[in-house]
């Protein structure tokens, strides 16, 4: 029974263990660089705007990025305007001799050579706190996503950051959850009524799908709360976890469900009596309709199946 | 709600610019830095929409969650606005005002001391515009027959009372959310942050409840109201960042039963009946989170510890509302239900060099719940005492979950990482106490040349458990062969693949993606068998010119699985297979010629469900349920023509095809012993168009300061 499996389950855990250990034989021979400082600008938005005089540069001033009475915001007094996201810039901006190449910009700029995780630092820089606590380490991080693969800094209003654009955003990257929240019953993101962040943090949430909040169902229960309970009768899979049941993507099934009824039911419940039959196509309307089958199924009368606070509610039906 | 977290992101996102610095600004020589030629912003920019759109049919469907429910005109009013002072910012959006879907959001704030946010949104929830009940409604918890209705035995019976009895009761609520947020810049250091969110629902659900063996749905009024908070002081310094948090959430169902009086023959004192409505509850919950970030291997370590406490103690029902029953005292009048929380994270994340990174994760979560367990006396369906005592159950559970990973670059193309990580879950009151989940997987991402980007991600998975305990099940009942499937042993194994092709120098640009997932439950006898699961899109997108775009994409996503069940109590006597497939075709563009005026955007969308259950057993043979089918087309155009700097002319056009099976809906009379709602299956063809005028406040252009 296992023979086959654990063979290949091992093959699996032993390439990760040898990429684990190859990343520590790499480590041991990294030696110290010399790092030289980098050279800014000699005037910072000055210099770069000889040259970047374009609209779409200068649309920059329409965000908060570009609020001067704000100390901190990049083109706060002393700070470092353009190159407090785009790098030191001194190298750029200087002298390049004929037929030479200009340096990139190091960051944020399609011929830069900079690493993303490096090109990212600009941005965590400033928003350390925002980003906190779980950017390092998350999917996002994990594959070298770029704070500006997902918000555009220079327009007035950043799409991602629009319940009506955000999605079209995740959807650049995360296009098997496009086509979900295509089926029938599905949260409004297709009616652009809700955002991917009302459920995901992807600056790095906390359990493994970068949820907003600590668990699945804490974060379902943002907009589902009349579910949380306790109820006087619980039923065991719901408060554990919210997709034993539902697709929160998007479904054929009514309810989001993963499976149809009564089948889903039949998943778990096989007593002796109505939960163990077959629900087959006798139970269809133009045979003997079956009330296991059909309206509601299962839910004609267990329809409490989030949980019962009736004293005598234990079968889900009060 | 849904804006809830956007929000408290844009809460945080500004003021938390101005806690930290930019990057080593006091490193760096910047008195010459005179900005003389930045054009800041110092004016009110706004742009206004207003209008009219038409909706040629009624069409519930197409108004779930857009408010374009009724055939007939609606307002078109979109807009926002900004306005940058000396001292404040003031910024709001306005949009769909006037529908059931409106929303505005304003934020004023003086940038690097405080910001204020106010928002309010509706969302509409249309379920079904086909449905019809017989119940009279004397209040919002109760239920009532109309006035010479005649209890029988069957459906069927009913035909003649039905038709004068039957009226019309759409199924839908409507979400209404309201949103306050602050901040407050509180040094140099320091972040005081508060949101507050009231969220209102109210409307019409369907429930279903009956008697022993009869049953009807039930028209239920919906009227919950949710409020939640978040408040904390964010911390930062220059290397490390740390949260103090408090999220509290407090639910109200402003109704705590049903109550309904049966429409079928029923035994004396039966007559009425009664359900418990979902509970009010609360749960708090406080947290501390950072991350500190280390020179030695650029390396970061983040944490979280939450603490919170859910409680539900609304005076509970009486056993029955029978008055022939006497059923006793209950064992106490409120549940004084109680669950305690913990969850705790600690990841390390780690680059020991330009080509290696490390990670290292550690998860807990805990539900300890601290119910009252008591013995209760059933009254079976408000009709005969059950005669058995039973115990309330209060699950509990501990998950934890800890991972090792790793990546290592072997050129800037070849890019090789693969992981570990064991997750353990123990429960209470289930057949499986203690499951462990082992997984490993390995991924190559290899960039051959720049303009194209393959990812390859395989792995294994490996669920098992200390020992399905079938004595519990076999107290309920349950057949002892049957595992659980959320509690079953499980192998999975799966893979993605990923491919990006972007040439620097084409207009064209293509990716697909494929993910496979084959879970296998092979000590399952009874249950869920195996399942398999296949995913794939392609997109193409096309830059024709700098003013002209479009993109093609197909996504495909496949869903199989197998069960198996008995009958006889005994060894598996049938089984059933699903299908469930879902495709879906886009085709969309924009155009906006050269001279900017025009702007003209274009997309369709087709896309179609199905769902397939063929079973096989031995009392019936083979056995094919007809397919859930349902068919999307949707089309859109937008187009704008500015008439001058200021005014525009807009244009919307929706158009949306939808049809659907589903032999579950059934009418009235359909099922002998369940009195339904009627529901039928949706099938409208709707058009929406709307013609508005835009007019700008304030200069778009930017020039740069003389």
């Amino acid at each position: 029974m296992f023979g086959k499996k654990t063979v290949r389950k091992s093959a699996v855990l032993a390439m990760a263990l040898v990429a684990i250990a190859s990343t520590g034989v790499a480590t041991a021979q990294t030696a110290e660089e010399e790092v030289t400082p980098p050279s800014y600008s000699r005037k910072g938005a000055d210099t770069c705007f000889q040259c970047h005089d374009d609209q779409a540069t200068l649309a920059v001033f329409k965000t908060r990025h570009a609020v001067p009475q704000d100390p901190n915001s990049p083109f706060g007094h002393g700070q470092l305007q353009c190159e407090a996201c785009h790098g030191p810039g001194g190298d750029h901006a200087g002298r390049v001799r004929r037929g030479q190449e200009r340096p990139p910009i190091p960051a944020f700029a399609s011929n830069s050579t900079t690493q993303i995780q490096d090109q990212n630092e600009y941005c965590i820089e400033c928003h350390l706190g925002d980003t906190s606590f779980a950017w390092h380490g998350s999917s996002h991080d994990d594959n070298t996503v770029a704070c500006s693969d997902c918000h555009t800094l220079h327009v007035e209003r950043d799409p991602v950051l629009a319940t009506s654009t955000q999605a079209d955003v995740c959807f650049d990257c995360h296009q098997q959850q496009r086509t979900q929240s295509m089926k029938p019953y599905a949260h409004p993101i297709r009616q652009d009524k809700m955002e991917c962040t009302s459920c995901h943090n992807p600056h790095g949430g906390r359990p493994e799908n970068s949820l907003g909040r600590m668990t699945a169902n804490g974060t379902c229960y943002e907009c589902h709360a009349e579910f949380r309970g306790p109820f006087l009768w619980e039923h065991a899979p719901v408060p554990e976890d919210c997709n034993n049941c539902h697709n929160p993507h998007g479904s054929n099934l009514p309810g989001m469900l993963s499976m149809r009824a009564p089948m889903l039911c039949q998943s778990c419940h096989s007593q002796a009596g109505h939960p163990s039959l077959p629900q087959d196509e006798r139970g269809l309307p133009e045979n003997n309709p079956s009330d296991l089958l059909l309206g509601q199924t299962c839910m004609n009368c267990h329809d409490q199946v989030h949980g019962s606070n009736h004293p005598s509610g234990s079968k889900l039906m009060r | 709600m849904f804006k809830r977290t956007l929000r408290s992101r844009r809460i945080l996102v500004a003021p938390l610019v101005l806690l930290a610095p930019a990057l080593s600004y006091a490193q760096v020589d910047t008195s010459d830095w005179a900005c003389e030629s930045c054009p800041f912003d110092q004016e009110y920019r706004a742009e206004i929409e207003g209008g009219a759109t038409y909706v040629s049919d009624d069409a519930v469907r197409f108004g779930n969650f857009t408010g374009y429910d009724e055939k007939g005109t609606y307002p078109l009013i979109n807009g926002q606005g900004r306005y940058s002072g000396d001292k404040y910012l003031v910024d709001y959006t306005l949009e769909d005002i006037g529908l059931d879907s409106q929303a505005f959001d304003l934020s004023v704030g003086a940038p690097g001391k405080f910001e204020l946010n106010l928002g309010y949104r509706e969302l509409p929830f249309r379920r079904f515009g086909t449905t019809s009940t017989i119940f009279d409604r004397p209040a919002s918890d109760s239920l009532a027959l109309p006035s010479g209705w005649v209890p029988v035995s069957t459906t069927a019976e009913m035909e003649s009372q039905l038709p004068s009895s039957l009226r019309p009761q759409n199924i839908g609520t409507d979400r209404q959310v309201i949103d306050l947020g602050a901040n407050w810049n509180a040094g140099d250091k320091y972040l005081l942050f508060a949101d507050f969110r009231r969220q209102t629902k109210d409307g019409i659900d369907i429930s279903s409840a009956g008697s022993y063996t009869q049953a009807s749905f039930l028209p239920r009024v919906i009227d919950h109201e949710t409020d939640q908070v978040d408040a904390g002081v964010h911390y930062n310094t220059a290397n490390a960042s740390f949260t103090v948090a408090y999220y509290g959430s407090f639910f109200t169902n402003n109704n705590s039963s049903l109550t309904w009086e049966t429409p079928f023959l029923a035994q004396p004192g039966a007559t009425s009946l009664r359900m418990a409505a979902e509970p009010d509850n609360e749960f708090s919950q406080v947290s501390l989170s950072g991350q500190y970030r280390m020179k030695t291997w650029d390396t970061v370590f983040a944490f979280l510890v939450a603490s919170g406490r859910g409680k539900q103690n609304q005076a509970l029902l009486p056993y029955t509302i029978n008055p022939d029953i006497d059923a006793g005292a209950l064992p106490r009048s409120n549940l004084d239900g109680k669950v305690d929380t913990a969850n705790y994270s600690f990841t390390l994340a780690s680059r020991p060099s330009d080509k290696t990174r490390l990670q290292f994760f550690y998860r807990y979560d805990e539900r300890d719940n601290g119910t009252p367990i008591d013995q209760w006396s059933r009254v079976v369906v408000d009709s005969f005492p059950s005669g058995e005592p039973e115990p309330n159950l209060a699950y509990s559970f501990e998950r934890e979950d800890v991972g090792l990973s790793g990546e290592y670059a072997f050129s800037r193309k070849l890019k090789v990482s693969a992981g570990y990580d064991r997750k353990r879950l123990d429960r209470n009151y289930q057949e499986v106490v203690e499951q462990l989940t082992d997984r490993g997987w390995g991924q190559v991402r290899w960039r051959p040349v720049q303009w194209l980007d393959i990812r390859a991600k395989g792995g294994a998975e490996q669920r098992g458990h200390d020992g399905y305990d079938e004595t519990l099940g076999s107290v309920l009942g349950q057949n002892p062969l049957m595992r659980k499937y959320n509690l079953a042993y499980r192998y999975r194994e799966f893979g993605e693949l990923t491919a990006s092709i972007m040439p620097l120098e084409s207009p064209v640009s293509l990716s697909a993606t494929v993910l496979f997932a084959d879970d296998e439950y092979e000590e399952s006898l009874i249950g869920l068998n195996g399942s398999e699961e296949m995913r794939g899109t392609v997109d193409l997108s096309w830059a024709i010119s700098d003013g002209a775009s479009l993109y093609v994409l197909y996504g495909h996503d496949r869903i199989d699985a197998h069960q198996t069940g008995s009958q006889q109590f005994d060894w598996w006597d049938w089984s059933a297979f699903h299908e469930d497939r879902f495709d879906h075709f886009g085709f969309g563009m924009t155009w906006r010629p050269a001279d900017g005026r025009f702007n003209l955007g274009f997309s369709l969308d087709r896309a179609e469900g199905n769902t397939g259950i063929s079973l096989d057993s031995l009392s019936g043979g083979p056995s094919t349920l007809p397919d859930l089918e349902s068919t999307l087309d949707t089309a859109r155009i937008e187009a704008s023509y500015d008439f001058t700097d200021r005014w525009s002319g807009t244009f919307d056009l929706r158009y949306e095809r939808f049809e659907m099976t589903d032999w579950a809906l059934v009418s009235q009379t359909t099922l002998p012993l369940v009195l339904t709602s009627g529901a039928q299956p949706y099938d409208y063809d709707v058009y929406a168009v709307g013609i508005g005028i835009r007019y700008r406040f304030g200069d778009d252009a930017i020039s740069l300061a003389d």
